[in-house]
């Protein structure tokens, strides 16, 4: 018996140690990236893990202006609103008509659906540029909306009708017997019913978006409409007299997705979850 | 004439998200595939010239591509060595009734709702060659002249970028085992300790083998997200050093925009597409024989 917990001390000892050292390297980056975003050269150049000496704080106006780091994070921002804003309405209109009507067509029209979700969309980024500039929609900010919320459209699909199958049926004859259409069920009484899964829908499509790269980089050439991710870009491999002010854009640029994920950490885990185990 | 009625309400409502589907993502798949036998300089009203399989043949004598391929196995590679056992084993933990434990699951998780040009970017700097955290670590360790360029040498680059995305990866899928884990009924596990076996035979003869569906959708995750990495290799070595970590999406994309070899650029964006649905299709039906 002695033995046996002795044994059993030791898995939880060994279950303490690679949980707590997982958790250190996952933060310890971050927590790197922090400190050294008000440190001078002298004080990050072969000492990064050490406490500021003196704080500069002034390197995050530095970034937010002179790096332009709050005009990407309001970009992003705001394409990120819109295209979820598209997203939740387009994809709760198609996942009604998917969850609830038994046309023939509907059935076809979900799986093609669900098959997006495979198709890589790097294999689509030349004839998206090519389609995008016939339409005269580079450096257009509701082009390249639409171009996200169709890349967005598959996860929210899914994960909204499998919602709105779980409904109970009898709520929507009951509507129609009392004379009301297709649309006015489902904004009067499903899609406040459906809130839940529209929003953890949601806040998935606007991280997803917040972050996006490749069709920033092809459908936007105007500095002043960057994204964050395309503004970073600028960074890469970049060694200045000072780089506190790097780091602390690399810290405004996290910052929203941190604050997301503090208030609505359960919803983005269920979601991207969900999301992820359709296949 | 109700039904006529919801028909037509139906199309409305469908029509916006399928036509947006349509208009982006099928008729490109379907133009990508019709262009990659055609060579054009991606500049409009010029022709494109038909070009039969000689875009196809271009990538496939081409060296950068079969090292780009190298690449992608690599990635599979720290898939299925480090970040499957890694996330498996995390989830172990995180599922046993050890206390304390909910908060690290949020912090795990972390790295993945992160831009990946800001982690990448991190990375970059921590993994810097003459001050960064990594190198200074070491030599604090007793590596005395720890100077290795872990992005800029050719050798270490790729894996260097490899274990960056573990690192971002580990929580997320450690969430798809520990559902896994959760799954498996109690008793189960109940009736094998009552009939006397050591943990080490419940993780190897019950938990495993019942959590196979979490393992199958990591290794399709796994698989088909190797095959289309490109932001974290774009922000932390732009393809470089001298090509050493090209994924097939950045030789795309350069062969496109830098080069303007659009015909070569949607000839390797077929393959990838090609192989990426194969490597399902193969994974599914391989997997599910084995329950």
């Amino acid at each position: 018996m002695a033995v046996k917990r002795r044994k059993i001390s030791i898995l939880k000892g060994f279950a303490y140690a690679l949980t707590s050292f997982w958790a250190f390297v996952t933060i310890y980056p971050f927590f790197i990236t922090l400190i050294n975003s008000v440190k001078v050269n002298n004080e990050i150049f072969g000492k990064m893990f050490r406490m500021p000496g003196e704080w500069h704080f002034e390197y995050y106006a530095q970034a937010f202006f002179d790096a332009r780091m709050g005009r990407y994070i309001l970009n992003s921002l705001t394409l990120a609103l819109m295209t979820t804003a598209v997203t939740a309405i387009m994809g709760s209109m198609a996942a009604y008509v998917l969850a609830r009507t038994v046309f023939r067509f509907t059935k076809a029209i979900y799986l093609l659906f669900i098959v997006g979700v495979m198709l890589p969309i790097h294999a689509t980024i030349i004839p998206v540029a090519k389609i995008v500039s016939g339409l005269g929609g580079i450096d257009n900010y509701f082009m390249l909306t639409l171009v996200y919320v169709t890349f967005q459209l598959p996860q929210a699909i899914f994960l909204l009708t499998g919602y709105m199958k779980g409904i109970n049926r009898e709520i929507d004859e009951a509507a129609m017997i009392d004379g009301c259409a297709m649309p006015a069920i489902l904004f009067k009484i499903i899609l406040p019913i459906s809130m839940p899964m529209v929003a953890t829908a949601s806040i998935i499509v606007f991280i997803f978006t917040y972050s996006e790269l490749i069709f920033s980089v092809i459908l936007l050439s105007k500095v002043d409409l960057y994204t964050v991710s395309r503004g970073l870009m600028y960074f890469t491999g970049v060694y200045t007299v000072r780089m506190g002010p790097i780091f602390a854009s690399i810290v405004m640029a996290v910052l929203p997705m941190v604050l997301i994920y503090v208030l609505f950490h359960e919803k983005v885990q269920r979601g991207m979850l969900a999301g992820a185990v359709k296949g | 004439m109700r039904n006529r009625k919801n028909l037509f309400y139906a199309i409305i409502l469908l029509l916006p998200a399928f036509g947006l589907y349509c208009a982006f993502l099928l008729y490109p798949i379907a133009q990508s595939v019709y262009m990659s036998f055609f060579k054009w300089k991606g500049i409009m009203n010029t022709p494109m010239i038909y070009a039969g399989i000689d875009n196809y043949r271009r990538v496939l004598i081409d060296p950068f591509f079969w090292n780009s391929m190298l690449n992608v196995f690599w990635f599979m590679a720290g898939g299925f060595l480090v970040l499957m056992p890694l996330a498996f084993g995390l989830a172990l933990v995180i599922t046993s009734k050890l206390r304390g434990l909910r908060f690290l699951k949020t912090a795990y998780f972390m790295p993945v709702i992160i831009p990946l040009t800001a982690v990448g970017l991190m990375w970059v700097y921590i993994l810097q060659p003459n001050w960064g955290l990594f190198n200074t670590i070491l030599q604090g360790l007793g590596v005395k002249d720890a100077a290795i360029n872990w992005l800029g040498d050719p050798k270490t680059a790729i894996f260097s970028v490899v274990l960056v995305n573990e690192w971002i990866y580990a929580g997320f899928n450690m969430l798809i085992f520990a559902a896994g884990i959760m799954a498996i009924p109690e008793d189960i596990i109940e009736s094998a300790i009552i009939d006397g076996a050591s943990s080490w035979q419940r993780l190897w003869r019950f938990t495993i083998p019942l959590c196979s569906e979490s393992f199958k959708i990591f290794s399709i995750l796994c698989v088909t997200g190797c095959l289309r990495h490109f932001d974290l290799v774009y922000i932390m070595t732009r393809g470089g050093p001298n090509h050493a970590t090209e994924m097939p999406t950045t030789l795309l994309y350069s062969q496109a925009f830098v080069y303007r070899n659009f015909g070569q650029g949607n000839a390797i964006g077929v393959i990838i597409l090609v192989c990426g649905l194969v490597l399902t299709i193969i994974l599914n039906k391989f997997l599910s024989r084995e329950d």
